[in-house]
């Protein structure tokens, strides 16, 4: 029987800054952009969508046509980038950049129609029950689909050329463990299918996926403890399950602005009774309850401050706060994580 | 002395208790109590605070059965770790945290192969089936991924525990799926699966179903599969799918058993959630669902709430002013005798305005909760549940 070692090993050169990002040393944007595949992974909730939206924004800002792919989704990375919800055929959002949202049953159809010249038709569906069982059953087939549509799409041609379609693809995975199964699936696939054509096509997609030069994973997390707790787990397995290369971890939500002493003495000066009504009059309204907003913003700061060292000292790569961007929704909050992941990651 | 926290919240607290008194005592007379709702909402705090109120509210032996990999609960409960096999909570140390439980609570961690691996031995016809099945390399692979098949494991488990009638109550915590609602269809989701035409069919024909004539038009399908998977794949599915077809009557009739428990006046549903957008908008479907399938929703925990004060007009005004008037730091400077810096009064106003913001949304949330109609509603406040000891738990327990 055949194992995944037996698959052959690409030589290659990385150049020292992608070196150095492998180490888990540093990384600045350029070099994460500089992949052709960037999977976003991380719990439910921890802001993955925008995390990835943000990253396309900043890819084709650079100039590179950007492909963005929404795992079994929801709507939410279209929504991110300020578009309805897309479908299984790339849309264009913006000038280079496209987005495009995965469902299984879709993916099942295309990924025959691809590789096995299978038309897509009706007569198909008994073939696609008997495939869906087995996929129900066995994790290989089903994260394989998803997989093997990212492989197909990073390997698409422009018509009557050599230059790719895109030159950045980026996946929103689906929550935590699901990221783990997409990129396991390939390796696992290989132990199950030991002949068939398929076999070809999962050592090809094997090899995309864990060579650290073309691919590479963002995990998002949140300062609290289970999304913190998941995202160090999940680099974990990463690194000894499937051995996919792992640059950056984003914390968001990161409240950094520290209340200092002065800020101390503001708000109790402000809620001294001694001034209080004079105060409340000038303010229009009485300050007392923005002492409670205080205490929370100092609780959340030490907060963010513990996981982050926590975050620090487990990870070996980058961990980048962007704060909790409250008061706008889609399309200009993505702009404005962008805005801070470009000047973090600089 | 941070504002948020439980003990400083007296009048949130009241309000607590005004919503739902006593939930403990109102779930204490119940066989079972499940708590479901997306992952990370504190399902597992939650339970292991429910179990803890129902021990104290009256003289019950008590099981939590948790799915968490459980170290943290585990230093919460003040134990060392949490197994397979039940462990008992001190009442000594319960006391020392400041909650006297008149009954007996005891905690244990649910074992996924465990349960699937005695699941095959219950059912299976004779020996030979389980041996051939347990060996089978596609069985592991099944019972970690198949949908809902931590679910299923959680509901053998706790059908077992409930009919050995060791315990009068059992908290579960359910799984951290994808959809909260795997835990209530993954009986029948089981029952499809094993006993599925589509599976005769693939099985080669010899099945209980009788399909030789299926057999015959499936050929092409077959030979498709074939050559997509390689022959092994295809002999091994095969093989394990006939296995398991021998499983069916088991599978069934345990399927209807444990649906009759769900459904058991002896039974309550505690849906546990944020007020996030994605677990909220799950919890308010996983409600419908329950009463679609008649099984008794008791309570709604609504966890992590921003405290009212965030929500205070005084406040919103007072903090506008700060943000927005650019002559305000010189004259609070003259008027408190005090140096204010622009950069200072704006930093305190726009704190405020950001957690209004968030206080809002989640109003605007709390107040879709009146569409689920007459259950007991119990608000946990923000960061009550960070809790890694003992104590932490029982101010929750004590809140709810």
């Amino acid at each position: 029987m055949s194992s995944p070692a037996g698959t052959p090993q690409r030589s290659w050169r990385p150049s020292t800054a992608v070196r150095r990002a492998i180490a888990g040393e540093r990384i600045d944007l350029a070099t994460l952009l500089e992949r052709r595949v960037i999977f976003v992974a991380g719990k439910g909730g921890t802001g993955r969508s925008t995390v990835t939206a943000a990253l396309a924004l900043l890819g084709a800002r650079a100039g590179k046509r950007v492909l963005a792919i929404d795992v079994d989704a929801k709507g939410d990375l279209a929504a991110a980038l300020g578009s309805p919800p897309a479908g299984f055929a790339p849309r264009v959002v913006q000038h280079h950049l496209s987005v495009l949202e995965l469902r299984t049953d879709e993916s099942f159809q295309e990924y025959l129609n691809i590789y096995f010249k299978v038309p897509r038709v009706t007569r198909l569906t008994p073939l696609a029950r008997v495939f869906d069982f087995i996929a129900t059953g066995v994790p290989g087939p089903r994260d394989m689909l998803v997989v093997g549509k990212i492989a197909y799409e990073e390997r698409r041609k422009e018509p009557e050329s050599t230059s790719p379609v895109w030159d950045l693809i980026l996946v929103d995975c689906a929550a935590g463990g699901q990221a783990e199964s997409h990129l396991a699936a390939a390796k696992a696939m290989l132990t199950l299918v030991r002949g068939g054509i398929i076999r070809s096509q999962v050592e090809w997609i094997d090899g995309l996926i864990r060579d650290p030069r073309r691919t590479t994973v963002v995990l998002c997390a949140l300062p609290e403890e289970m999304p913190v707790t998941e995202a160090i787990e999940l680099h974990e397995r990463l690194r000894n399950g499937s051995g996919v290369a792992v640059d950056v971890c984003v914390l968001n939500r990161a409240v950094d602005e520290p209340v200092t002493a002065a800020h101390r003495r503001l708000i109790m000066a402000l809620i001294d009774p001694e001034h209080a009504d004079v105060v409340a009059q000038h303010l229009g309204g009485s300050p007392a309850p923005l002492e409670a907003a205080i205490d929370l913003q100092a609780h959340l700061y030490d907060t963010t401050g513990r996981y982050m060292r926590q975050l620090r000292s487990r990870l070996p790569m980058p961990v980048i706060p962007v704060p909790y961007i409250v008061d706008r929704t889609g399309l200009t909050t993505t702009r404005a994580v962008a805005d801070v992941l470009n000047t973090r990651l600089a | 002395m941070s504002v948020v926290a439980t003990g400083d919240l007296p009048e949130r607290r009241r309000s607590v208790r005004k919503e739902a008194a006593g939930l403990g005592r109102r779930l204490a007379p119940l066989d079972v109590v499940i708590c479901c709702g997306s992952g990370g909402v504190g399902k597992t705090t939650v339970s292991a605070a429910l179990g803890m109120a129902i021990a104290a509210a009256e003289d019950k032996r008590v099981l939590v059965l948790t799915v968490d990999p459980a170290r943290r609960l585990a230093t919460a409960l003040g134990i060392k770790g949490i197994g397979a096999e039940p462990v008992r909570i001190p009442k000594a140390r319960l006391r020392r945290a400041g909650i006297t439980i008149t009954g007996d609570l005891e905690a244990a961690m649910l074992d996924m192969k465990q349960a699937w691996d005695r699941m095959i031995e219950r059912y299976s016809p004779d020996r030979a089936t389980t041996q051939r099945i347990l060996r089978n390399p596609l069985y592991q692979r099944i019972t970690d991924s198949f949908v809902g098949s931590h679910e299923y494991a959680a509901i053998e488990a706790l059908y077992e525990l409930h009919d050995a009638g060791e315990y009068d109550c059992i908290v579960v915590d359910t799984p951290p799926s994808r959809n909260a609602l795997d835990f209530l269809e993954a009986p029948s989701r089981l029952t499809d699966y094993v006993g599925s035409r589509l599976l005769s069919l693939l099985s080669g024909g010899a099945s209980r179903f009788g399909f030789r004539a299926m057999n015959y038009a499936a050929a092409p399908f077959l030979r498709l599969a074939d050559r997509l998977l390689g022959a092994e794949v295809l002999a091994e599915v095969a093989d394990f799918v006939q296995q398991l077809q021998l499983l069916y009557d088991g599978i069934q009739g345990r399927a209807q058993s444990v649906y009759r428990l769900l459904r058991s006046p002896q039974t309550g549903f505690v849906v546990v959630t944020t007020l996030e957008q994605g677990p909220f908008s799950e919890a308010e479907y996983f409600c419908a669902k329950l009463r679609e399938f008649k099984m008794p929703l008791r309570a709604m925990v609504v966890n992590r709430v921003l405290p009212d004060v965030f929500r205070d007009t005084d406040g919103v005004a007072a903090a506008t002013t700060l943000v927005e008037d650019p002559k305000v730091a010189a004259w609070l400077t003259e008027e408190l005798h005090t140096r204010v810096s622009a950069d200072g009064a704006r930093f305190i106003g726009r704190t405020f305005l950001n957690r209004n913001v968030l206080a809002q949304r989640e109003a605007r949330q709390l107040s879709k909760l009146s569409r689920l109609g007459e259950v007991p509603i119990v608000r946990m406040p923000l960061f009550s549940e960070e809790v890694s000891e003992l104590e932490g738990l029982v101010r929750i327990a004590k809140a709810l």
